[in-house]
Order: C-alpha cells, then structure tokens, then sequence
C-alpha cells in the first residue's frame, strides 16, 4: 500500500506509476489534466486514472467490505459511476476525494441492500481458512501463523462489529489506508473536529474490548 | 509543529490533535513510550502529566497494533482490471445507444399508425363540430315582438326638460 502524503488533496500513485496506455503518455500529465481529457471523451485518459486510482479504491472498499468478490464488484461500479458522472464533475476537489466518496457510498449502499454486516460476510474462503479446512479434513498441516492469524482477523472483525457503520469506515480509512484527518472529512462529508471526535471514541471502543480480552486471558 | 497552548483543557486538546495528526505510515512502534518520542517534547511532558491523554495514547498504539493485521489481508486488483473496466463501459455504451435507437426505431414504426389514428381523430372531431352546429341552425332564431316604423317609444323627460317646464309653470 502506497504512502499517503499528508496533503489537501488526496494523492494517488504519482504519474510515473501509470506508464503508457495505448499511445498516451501518462508520465508527467496529473489527474486534473487526465479527468478534462476524459471528460472530452478520451478513453485512454480514464484508463490512466483507473490504473492510478484502483489500488486505493480496492484498499478502502476491502477495508469496509472485507470480502473480495463484492470488494471487486464495486471497485469495477465505482469506476463506472465515475466515468458516466465525469461530465458532471467540477474538478471542485480533487478526482481522487471524489472517487472515494463514490467508493464509501457505493459499499454503504451494498451493506444496506444486503443487510448483513459486512465484516463478518465471507462467501469464499481466504487462504488461511483454506488451509484450516484442509487441515480439518486430515489433508495437510496448517501453519502455526496461519491459524494465528485468522484469529488474530476474525477477533478484529468482532471488534469493529462494535462501531457504527461511519465509525468503522473512518478508523478503516485513518488506520489501514493512511489517510488524513482533513482527507476523510471530505470524503464523509463532515467537519474534521467531529472526524477527530468520533475516531476518538471508536478507539476508546476497540481499546476496551482489547483490554478485557486481555484480562479474560489473564495477561 | 503547533504552539502549546496555555490552558490545561487546551493542552488536551493540543496533545489529542498532535496524536491524530501521526501519519499511518512511518517506523513501527509497539508502545506508547515508542510512540512518544515521534512527537514534540512538549507531549511528553503533557502526557507524563495527564492521566486521561496517557490512556487515550494506550487506546491509539492498541488500536493501531490490532488494525495492523488488517493491512496485511486487504485484497488487491489484478492486472486485469484495467481492462475488465473499460470493457464493462463500452458495453454499457453500446447498451445506451441501443435503448436510444430503439426509442426511434419504435417511433418510425409506429409512425404510419399514429398518422391514421390522427386523421380519424381530424374526422371524427370535424363530424362533431359540424353536427352541432347544424343543431343549433335547426333550433332558428328567437321570435320578437313585431314593431311599427312610425311608433316611437315616448322618450324618458331629460332633466333639463324637467327643470325648464316647471320653470315655465312657475313664469305663469
């Protein structure tokens, strides 16, 4: 996962991450000048963006959605959304805030229409529970870490089933994808203050629970 | 880094802010004391000071060791995304202009039966409007009274009369 710089604007990969797409050559052209390109109809100047932007959409989607079909489910709606919005789009923020908020509200939109939480949805099994399963059925040995680990995961998720829905999205987004305090804000659409607020309280949740797993261990 | 303020409420305020402020990214550290010393001197002092901000520190550094397992299991996108997006918008291109198309191609045949309905439409509103009007030629004009060319209504007095008459009376 790339470096988040610290800025008013979402940063992604820079241009020399995205290489040359079919006779455009991304090196040096920034997102702006992509996104006026493509909203002229320039294919090739979104395939750039989706190139540039898909790692991060992929990030904050996994975050909130953890299952990896609907996480690429939405990553493809999101770029589509983006791309027959595009003319719409002022450039008012940067294209990457923007694309993000179309990631946020398109996982909201799924956890609402399907009504589980989604941190505990898992159609397919991850390569740790494939190696737990198998070992279950005598075939092979699980690694130690392996099965460490997927505890270690099915805990956190139990944790963060604590938190309201834009509670976990912001400590997803401020803990495992780097972003600012001012980046999530405008994504969510609030004030920082209450940003800070609310992770603050989430923390002091999950830090909670963390403390009485650990007195039930006696550690 | 940010001037420390005064008040001690604000130096809560200042240490939690300092805190948020921390970039995800960066050395690893795994407690409070690792922590600490990637901040100003003046949030140590707080934190060696105040009760509450030296746990919410604890609840930061335990929050962020336990999402640290999260990092490591997000799914990436293949190479093949790229493509399977611009695949997926072309389609649906191709599915708008077809919606569109067939909007038209539905106009242009149903073209010569919307011209029918229109005429019989014209005729049949004609036929209608031309009955009533035979009707109301039928029912013939309301019949009057017969009045005389060489009888004319007495005429009301004019005031004026009025007045010039009894001026007259009066003369006499």
């Amino acid at each position: 996962m790339g470096h988040v710089p610290k800025s008013g604007a979402i940063k992604a990969p820079g241009p020399a991450a995205a290489g040359k797409v079919d006779g455009i050559e991304a090196r040096g052209v920034d997102d702006r000048e992509l996104v006026r390109r493509a909203q002229h109809g320039d294919k090739e100047a979104f395939e750039v963006l989706v190139q540039r932007n898909q790692g991060r959409v992929f990030g904050v989607a996994g975050g909130i959605l953890r299952n990896r079909e609907d996480v690429e489910d939405i990553a493809q709606q999101v770029f589509l959304k983006a791309y027959f919005s595009l003319k719409r789009f002022d450039q008012r923020s940067a294209f990457s805030t923007w694309l993000y908020k179309i990631t946020v509200n398109e996982c909201w939109d799924l956890m609402r229409k399907r009504k589980v939480r989604p941190l505990v949805y898992e159609s397919e099994l991850t390569e740790e529970q494939a190696q737990m399963y198998l070992a279950a059925e005598g075939k092979t040995e699980p690694a130690p870490d392996v099965r460490e680990r997927l505890e270690t995961r099915q805990q956190l998720d139990r944790w963060l089933e604590c938190l309201e829905e834009r509670d976990r999205v912001m400590l997803v987004l401020k803990e495992v994808q780097g972003f600012t305090v001012e980046e999530i804000a405008e994504i969510m659409g609030i004030n920082s203050n209450t940003v800070k607020v609310r992770l603050f309280r989430a923390r002091q949740r999950i830090a909670e629970r963390i403390r009485r797993k650990r007195q039930a261990a006696g550690v | 880094m940010s001037d420390r303020p005064k008040d001690t409420k604000e130096n809560c305020e200042w240490f939690l802010n300092e805190l948020e402020e921390l970039p995800a990214e960066g050395p690893k550290w795994t407690t409070p004391q690792e922590l600490l010393t990637r901040m100003p001197e003046a949030a140590r002092e707080h934190a060696a000071r105040c009760a509450n901000c030296e746990a919410a520190l604890q609840d930061f550094v335990d929050t962020r060791r336990a999402l640290e397992e999260m990092r490591a299991g997000l799914p990436e996108a293949g190479p093949w995304f790229t493509g399977r997006v611009m695949a997926a918008i072309v389609a649906q291109e191709e599915e708008i202009e077809e919606k569109k198309n067939g909007v038209w191609i539905s106009v242009r045949r149903l073209a010569p039966r919307l011209v029918a309905f229109a005429a019989v439409l014209l005729v049949l509103g004609g036929t209608w409007a031309l009955e009533l009007r035979r009707a109301d030629q039928a029912r013939g004009p309301e019949v009057r009274p017969a009045e005389s060319l060489f009888e004319t209504a007495p005429s009301t007095p004019v005031n004026d009369d009025l007045i010039a008459s009894r001026y007259e009376e009066q003369g006499r």
